[in-house]
């Protein structure tokens, strides 16, 4: 027993290093709030975008264009989008790598936003539409007003679990050398040659956040029921 | 032709073409006046939902005009969402916002598209389901009602935004029987009141009790129209004779 308590002040209390884990916690909170945000707003238009020309075939060239986007985004892995705008795009700048992280999987998470977002449109029975467009309001009202709030109810589970997987994407972030936890946990286990400790904790920390969030989607979820029957 | 004041509708040879070479609408050319409940019937597949949802623009027609209130709404030039809130229109399957109670369901439109206070729109809303007996459901959400009270609620809902003309478009088909009897009187209360209703029906007691002047629209043509009793003792067409025939 003393074992672990001599490993554990090791680990975390020696030289601050718990300060390793905290800050590396808030880079990833950070990065994952931010990516959220973004994603969540460009995955929306991309959805919008693509769901109008599903319906009503306009749009053509801007569906062309998200179409592509969301191919690209969708087949290459997100650590090598994370490289390619650190080292290509954002090369020659100095800018912070938190901003890079943001926007890295903020875009590869908006690909699959807007796939959801869209089949949640596409679920909303066209009587919904036909009704809000007979009263009359305009194409992007009855969208607003009464589809996308019934849209977002039905991918809300789908959308939390969008959500858990950028928060564990986030822990490629040490590919460019942002300390978020992971790389936290790891550099401890690089001070102290113990991987076990600093890295259970590491995992121990995004479990609880995955616990918490799935927690709140799901009280999300049953207001949104109960507001219904 | 010239349109005078009473004319809501002037419909010019209108055609809809839904695919290579099949015309839903094959040249109807109609009009429809104010204070007038036309009831049009057909079989299945006969165009006459086409018909009335392009009174509206739901479906864009291929060729020919409609006037409504003298401005010709097929023309790309007019906001056709201006003229739609001045048409109300209902439903077969009711499409009642679920997400929204029934007040916010009368209220939305009102207050986004008029500039209608709450108190405003929720005082009107109030009045109109007063009318159909649905005051105290006024917080209830779509799916606690039944079909028949959902369809009264759906035309309170276009009523709310106090248009010059009703659109409905099979208003009792998907009811249960037990249910037809409380729609059909608020329609022919909506009548009495001098509404303009243009009705496709498969009610026939309601087309010889309410209509003005009934048509028979088959293969996307109006192919007779008369007043109620002609209409029903005295068929000339052939294929009406045989529709009559058939569901009388």
């Amino acid at each position: 027993m003393s074992g672990f308590r001599d490993n554990f002040v090791n680990n975390f209390i020696d030289d601050q290093r718990w300060r390793y884990i905290w800050d590396g916690l808030g880079v990833t909170l950070q990065v994952t709030f931010f990516a959220l945000i973004l994603g969540v707003i460009l995955g929306f238009l991309l959805a919008v975008i693509r769901a109008t020309y599903d319906k009503t075939g306009k749009l053509k060239v801007l569906n062309f264009i998200s179409q592509l986007y969301i191919t690209i985004i969708r087949g290459t892995p997100v650590v090598v989008q994370l490289l390619i705008i650190f080292f290509v795009i954002f090369g020659s700048v100095n800018i912070s790598k938190i901003i890079v992280a943001i926007l890295a999987f903020g875009f590869n998470s908006s690909a699959y936003v807007a796939e959801i977002v869209r089949s949640g449109i596409m679920s909303i029975d066209k009587g919904q539409f036909e009704a809000g467009r007979s009263l009359g309001f305009n194409y992007v009202q009855t969208m607003i007003y009464i589809i996308l709030p019934q849209a977002f109810k039905n991918i809300l589970p789908a959308l939390g679990n969008e959500f858990i997987v950028l928060l564990k994407e986030t822990s490629v972030s040490g590919y460019i050398a942002l300390q978020d936890l992971t790389r936290g946990g790891d550099i401890i286990r690089s001070r102290t040659y113990n991987a076990f400790m600093p890295l259970i904790a590491v995992a121990l920390i995004y479990l609880t956040m995955v616990l918490i969030f799935t927690k709140l989607v799901n009280m999300l979820e049953r207001r949104l029921r109960n507001s219904e029957h | 032709m010239s349109t005078n004041q009473n004319t809501l509708f002037r419909v010019e040879n209108l055609r809809k073409e839904f695919g290579k070479g099949f015309f839903a609408l094959d040249g109807i050319t109609e009009e429809f006046h104010k204070g007038e409940v036309v009831v049009i019937i057909g079989p299945s597949g006969s165009g006459k939902s086409t018909f009335l949802r392009s009174l509206n623009l739901l479906e864009i027609p291929t060729e020919g005009k409609i006037y409504f209130e003298g401005v010709d709404i097929t023309d790309s030039k007019v906001d056709i969402n201006i003229h739609r809130q001045k048409m109300g229109m209902v439903f077969q399957h009711f499409n009642l916002f679920p997400h929204m109670t029934i007040l916010k369901n009368l209220c939305i439109a009102p207050m986004k598209l008029q500039n209608k206070s709450k108190e405003e729109a929720e005082e009107n809303a109030m009045k109109l389901l007063k009318r159909v007996g649905l005051e105290g459901r006024a917080n209830d959400f779509p799916s606690q009602l039944s079909g028949g009270q959902k369809q009264r609620i759906a035309i309170v809902r276009s009523l709310a935004m106090n248009p010059d003309v009703m659109l409905f478009d099979e208003p009792t088909s998907a009811l249960d029987p037990e249910m037809v009897g409380e729609v059909l009187e608020l329609m022919k209360d909506l009548a009495k009141d001098g509404m303009t209703m243009v009705v496709v029906t498969h009610e026939m007691g309601f087309a010889k009790e309410v209509a003005n002047r009934i048509l028979f629209i088959d293969k996307g043509q109006v192919i007779e129209q008369n007043q109620p009793k002609e209409f029903f003792e005295n068929p000339q067409n052939s294929r009406l004779k045989e529709f009559l025939s058939k569901i009388l």
